[in-house]
């Protein structure tokens, strides 16, 4: 069996506290959209913060297709999002870049 | 069964709230908290979550601390003026920008700031308004000589500086940099290089400009109160970089591309050179900066690819207060 370097949940960001400084010096937090986490696999101080923050945890697969929906969306948005005659020079200034794929690391 | 008496040669001490000044690995009781802490030492500092804005944003101006902060302007789509204040764990709708922009770039403190420039999807685009803050309300004051947006900025509501920024779409990316004495501004000595997305930090005679477009150059340049002089590089060229600090000897970069890692990466300027540090929880965009220093910022908004409402704090290396638990 491959050997697995992260965990994934979700959990939603509710600011102050969801992340304190004595965890962040502890393990390294990735954040995706969807709420996806990445935290340590087979990391106490993961397993603590999981539980801390009621996250829901995801295989890889599913924290993925959670982060693939929400990504197609906002390019969706992005490719739907025109004004008549606008460059897209002009339309990346006016809404941002399109945003790009992420893949999740094992 | 041994006490820390026995050990130690002294009993731990009751407090109320957590001392000031504590030495390395002190402990004590916190009544309030009803927790015994101790003070370790972090060797590389730290991101943690703060308060979420009101509303989420990219793009946006900053000025003030990591406990004292002002948000203003942005894209929130589309562009806004909406102006927030932070109190170090939430944020408060205050009186809006007179004229919704992104690109907007700031300095000063929470009740005394400065708004300069930014973007507007409609003509003329480009703006050199610049608007000031006194803690209620914003109003117009003298115009930039040139308008842009996406430029560094430094200093104070009385004493600061504008340096690059995007001129036009398309349009080049500007060299120029102008010093603001609280009325006027005066067109001062250029960037070497001319950028924008582009992060600065410090006061208006010492001051850094790092990182940004065209391309992603790694560049940084230091400027002295006369002109500007290329320094050592950032380890990681990005834009856009957002950053804080005092002055050209101590300054944080942050963000970057986002959803790309670069988006997340840190870096600490020690006057001679960049030296990465721990990166942000999520990587994120056109962040608002400007707020504090190398050892206490804030990163507020963004992309990540979506417009967030999540902000960070960073705490530099240093003397950090631990809970312990029995676990």
């Amino acid at each position: 069996m491959a050997h697995k370097n992260y965990q994934y949940c979700v959990a939603e960001n509710w600011g102050k506290g969801f992340i304190e400084h004595i965890e962040s010096q502890k393990i390294t937090f990735r954040g995706y959209p969807a709420n996806v986490w990445q935290v340590p696999a087979h990391n106490k101080d993961a397993n603590i913060w999981i539980n801390k923050v009621l996250g829901q945890i995801k295989t890889i697969e599913e924290a993925q297709a959670l982060v693939d929906a929400e990504i197609t969306a906002y390019q969706t948005d992005w490719d739907n999002n025109n004004i008549d005659g606008e460059t897209e020079e002009e339309k990346i200034r006016r809404i941002g870049d399109r945003p790009t794929d992420i893949t999740l690391e094992e | 069964m041994s006490e820390y008496k026995g050990i130690h040669g002294g009993k731990v001490q009751n407090y109320t709230t957590n001392p000031d000044n504590p030495i390395e690995g002190q402990v004590w009781y916190n009544e309030t908290d009803g927790d015994f802490k101790v003070s370790s030492f972090n060797p590389t500092g730290s991101w943690a979550t703060g308060g979420s804005l009101n509303d989420a944003r990219a793009d946006s101006g900053g000025a003030g601390t990591q406990t004292s902060a002002l948000v203003f302007g942005g894209r929130t789509d589309p562009q806004t003026g909406n102006t927030e204040s932070y109190n170090g764990s939430s944020w408060t709708e205050v009186n809006n920008l007179n004229t919704a922009r992104s690109g907007v770039r700031g300095f000063g403190t929470q009740t005394s700031a400065i708004g300069a420039g930014g973007y507007q999807p409609s003509p003329p685009y480009i703006r050199n308004s610049v608007e000031s803050w006194n803690g209620t309300s914003w109003s117009g004051v003298s115009g930039l000589g040139t308008g842009r947006y996406a430029s560094a900025t430094a200093g104070t509501q009385t004493a600061g500086l504008v340096a690059g920024g995007r001129k036009g779409i398309p349009g080049p990316a500007g060299a120029d940099t102008e010093s603001w004495n609280g009325s006027a501004w005066t067109e001062v000595n250029d960037l070497g290089t001319g950028r924008y997305n582009v992060g600065g930090a410090g006061t208006q005679t010492s001051a850094l400009a790092f990182g940004g477009n065209p391309g992603t150059p790694a560049v940084t340049e230091s400027w002295n109160g006369t002109s500007w002089t290329e320094v050592s590089d950032l380890n990681t060229g990005r834009a856009p970089v957002t950053g804080a600090g005092t002055d050209n000897t101590s300054a944080l970069a942050f963000g970057g591309p986002a959803p790309s890692g670069n988006g997340a990466l840190t870096e600490e300027w020690n006057g001679t050179s960049w030296t990465e540090v721990a990166d942000l929880s999520t990587a994120r965009q056109r962040t608002a900066g400007h707020f504090g220093t190398q050892a206490s910022a804030l990163a507020s908004g963004g992309q990540t690819p979506g417009l967030t409402s999540a902000t960070e704090e960073w705490t530099g290396a240093g003397i950090v207060t631990k809970t312990i638990t029995a676990s």
